[in-house]
């Protein structure tokens, strides 16, 4: 039988292309937030299977723990952010409100 | 019959989260971000990293969930049909490169060790890696801050671009 | 303590340089005391440095893995480019005191004047040859950001940004020596390279021979590279005398002079170093004939000046053409820092619309007299001594119409000076113009360095004793000052070239007529056509650059595009070396 780590490597490297997937095609800013966090999950899954394939089930476990307190303050600060844009640009478009080029 | 578990509950998360990113509707993409959330969670217990997973039921399907939807209700749900900057078929093939690579560079080094000699957590994160929990603190702190400094100054940003329109 | 004194010397003009730049533009009188205190002070410390000049290695820091060690050397050669570095630099920073009063933004102006002498210092005293590029490519931002300080002109503009590309074209002639170099002894310091020159491959020691004599060309304005010269004359003046007349260009000089026993024996780059030296001493001269920039004059005999001291290490008088290094950054400094009192108090640089300057201005006339004469050649002046070591090093290796040629050129150079000297403070007034005599720190400076022209001959013995001790390599010989005089007065070549130069400054003075030929005029404005070739190649980085611009689109999806596919770059690295 296929073993579970394997079968959790394959969520993760999944939910990995999802999340990228996600970030290359869309166009609203509070789904951009919505993807990456996707993403970290696929980051978080990853450590703890890390630590639990070397043996440091602890340190995998602390790491995790760090990403999803950064991911959640990054998830929050680019919330308020985007109800900041919408209210300065009127829409959430991220191409429309792409200004810094050249 | 760990492994059927395990099956269902990786295929499950898949599908929600593909589901997150596919649909238009931004209120349906949140939900099925809390399915995803909550199916991960589980994943994370079964393979033995409990407090983690406690962590992040309640943070992943409560705290961003929440955050979310307040998020969505102030700013409103324009849902139209996109056509995305770069072209579908590009980006998939990107993307499908990469994991390619990634999954054959990783497959063969995920094998279950056989000493499972670890501290627990709280030993970890209390003795261990003490300084990084209090940068943890001090980052949350100061996202609270910024984020409540960001939000007041609505009156501020709104009442201008009022001026510039009269 | 020799090395107290090294790194001090790449450190107080930096630090003088942070405050500088932390004190703002506010408060101009403190800015102009915080520049003089540290200029003076690395020149005081420069000036022990000699005394204890030795060819060991001083500072040896080891900074780990592939770039070896940082080490400075404080030889006789280092030791006397820092020198003359800090002194003329701290000088040059007095003048502009005066010159300087009431333009805005002083801080910038010092900080960089600063940051490029500690640079400077550091290029000569360092023995790793990575350091020695790395303080090069400083020394070339700095010149860059002091010619194009009026940000406003464009002429300064275009100026800088073509002596940047023009120098970075050298760079790159270095660096890639340097890496060759590298590759082959499998060590970045300068002693391996002059130990072990015989071991490298002729092939490999040719590339880095002559792309170290590009990098030299490139940044001491030698033919075919000698255009940005004369267009970077629209910095500040001091900024003139300090980087173009008395530290940056010597340090194409002194790249040659450096790594000559290691090239000496290259097939054809004795050849290539002296007719570039030639190429540029006579290109030069004739284009100074019909300058009527006072500035661009001088740029004109600077270029010409390095052309005698490429050309003295290309016969092997490296003794020669370190002397006569040491003599010109006095004088020419001496030149331009007393061309710029007077165009500070006119308020033209046209030599055209100048004339009997004199009598208004007796003090700045005086110096720049002194100035004039030990550049055209006259005998007690320091250009005398120098040039004829110059001249006589070249018959003793040479040929005889090599020698027939600088010959030339010391005719040319007389010609030319008089008629500098004689436009701009005899003759009647050719326009009303307002004078005014100069304030005490310019008179200060340039008095200091009309006191040097006069006496840095006298320092030939020391610079010979200094050089032969501590430079192991160069297989140099020890001659005394009297000896030097001696020799140089019996010889029959001194009075032939006395000759010359007297026929030089006399037809100008008996014709008094400035030579306008037509077709003369047009080679001489596109600069025998190298003008051409240095707009091609600024258009063309120009195209490129804006051609770029149109990768940076701003979208956040082609952002992030960018990111997966470096991603996958990396993903494929790592799978290829698995």
């Amino acid at each position: 039988m296929i073993s579970p780590l394997n079968i959790v490597l394959v969520m993760i490297i999944s939910l990995l292309g999802i999340g990228l997937y996600g970030l290359l095609i869309t166009r609203n800013l509070i789904k951009m937030v919505l993807v990456l966090q996707i993403l970290v999950k696929s980051a978080m899954i990853a450590l703890v299977l890390a630590g639990k394939v070397s043996g440091n089930l602890g340190t995998g476990q602390s790491l995790a723990v760090t990403v999803i307190v950064a991911d959640t303050v990054m998830a929050v600060v680019a919330l308020a952010l985007a109800v900041q844009v919408r209210r300065y640009f009127g829409t959430l478009d991220v191409p429309e409100i792409s200004t810094l080029r050249g | 019959m760990m492994s059927v578990i395990y099956l269902i509950l990786g295929i499950g998360a898949i599908i929600c989260a593909y589901r997150a990113m596919v649909t238009q509707r931004l209120l349906s993409s949140i939900l099925f971000l809390a399915c995803v959330s909550a199916l991960v969670s589980v994943v994370l217990f079964l393979l033995g990293a409990q407090q983690v997973a406690v962590v992040e039921l309640s943070v992943g399907a409560g705290l961003v969930t929440v955050l979310l939807v307040y998020a969505l209700s102030v700013v409103g749900d324009d849902a139209r049909d996109q056509i995305s900057v770069i072209s579908k078929p590009v980006a998939l093939g990107l993307v499908a490169l990469d994991l390619l690579l990634a999954g054959v560079l990783v497959f063969p080094l995920v094998e279950p060790s056989l000493n499972v000699s670890s501290f627990s957590l709280a030993v970890v994160l209390w003795q261990q890696r003490v300084l990084d929990v209090w940068i943890q603190i001090a980052l949350i702190f100061s996202g609270v801050m910024g984020v409540l400094g960001l939000l007041s100054e609505n009156a501020g940003v709104g009442a201008k671009k009022d001026e510039v329109h009269l | 303590m020799v090395g107290l004194f090294s790194i001090l010397l790449i450190l107080l003009p930096w630090l003088g340089a942070s405050l500088v730049w932390l004190f703002g533009d506010s408060r101009p009188k403190w800015l102009h005391s915080l520049a003089v205190v540290f200029s003076l002070a690395s020149g005081l410390f420069s000036l022990g440095l000699l005394f204890g000049a030795s060819s060991q290695v001083v500072v040896n820091i080891p900074v780990g893995g592939w770039f070896g060690n940082f080490t400075l050397v404080a030889d006789g050669l280092g030791a006397e480019l820092a020198a003359v570095a800090c002194l003329v630099g701290s000088l040059a920073v007095i003048f502009s005191v005066d010159y300087m009063h009431g333009e805005p933004q002083l801080g910038r102006y010092y900080f960089f004047v600063l940051l490029f002498i500690g640079a400077m210092t550091g290029l000569v005293l360092s023995g790793n040859l990575l350091f020695t590029f790395f303080f090069w490519e400083i020394t070339a931002l700095c010149s860059y950001a002091l010619i194009s300080f009026y940000t406003d002109d464009p002429r300064a503009v275009s100026g800088g940004m073509k002596a940047l590309i023009i120098t970075q074209i050298g760079g790159a002639g270095l660096l890639a020596g340097a890496l060759a170099a590298n590759a082959s002894l499998g060590s970045l310091q300068i002693a391996d390279l002059l130990k072990g020159a015989e071991n490298i491959p002729v092939g490999t020691l040719s590339f880095i021979a002559f792309g170290f004599l590009l990098a030299a060309a490139a940044k001491s304005a030698q033919f075919p590279f000698h255009t940005w010269l004369p267009d970077a004359m629209e910095a500040p003046t001091p900024v003139s005398a300090l980087i173009h007349a008395a530290t940056m260009v010597n340090a194409g000089v002194y790249l040659l002079a450096r790594f000559y026993p290691a090239f000496e024996h290259v097939p054809g780059w004795s050849t290539a170093v002296t007719l570039v030296g030639m190429l540029s001493a006579l290109l030069a001269g004739l284009l100074a004939l019909t300058a009527t920039d006072l500035k661009r004059a001088l740029a004109y005999s600077t270029v010409s000046q390095l052309g005698y001291m490429v050309y003295a290490i290309g016969v092997g008088g490296v003794f020669a053409s370190q002397f006569h290094l040491l003599n010109h950054a006095v004088f020419k400094a001496l030149l331009f820092l007393s061309a710029g009192a007077v165009i500070h108090s006119v308020g033209t640089r046209d030599m055209l619309r100048m004339g009997g300057l004199g009598s208004k201005m007796p003090f700045v006339r005086n110096v720049f007299i002194v100035g004039a004469l030990a550049l055209g050649g006259l005998p007690f002046l320091n250009g005398f001594w120098s040039k004829e070591l110059v001249l006589e090093a070249g018959l003793k290796t040479g040929n005889i119409w090599q020698f027939g040629f600088m010959l030339f050129g010391a005719g040319l150079t007389a010609f030319y000076t008089m008629r500098m000297t004689w436009l701009v403070f005899f003759g009647a007034p050719r326009e009303d113009l307002h004078v005014h005599e100069s304030g005490i720190a310019i008179r200060f400076s340039t008095g200091m360095l009309a006191i040097g022209t006069l006496t840095s001959w006298l320092l030939a013995g020391p610079l010979s004793a200094l050089l032969s001790n501590s430079l192991p390599f160069h297989g140099l010989e020890y001659i005394s000052t009297l000896n030097m005089a001696e020799e140089i007065l019996l010889a029959p070549a001194t009075w032939l070239a006395l000759a010359v130069i007297s026929l030089g400054g006399g037809i100008w003075i008996i014709t008094k007529k400035t030579l306008s030929l037509a077709w003369f005029d047009v080679l001489v404005s596109s600069s025998f056509g190298f003008e051409w070739v240095n707009n091609m190649i600024q258009a063309y980085i120009g195209k490129i650059s804006r051609a770029l611009q149109k990768t940076q689109t701003g979208q956040m999806n082609w952002n992030i595009f960018g990111i997966v596919c470096a991603l996958l770059v990396v993903l494929v690295i790592l799978a290829w070396g698995v």
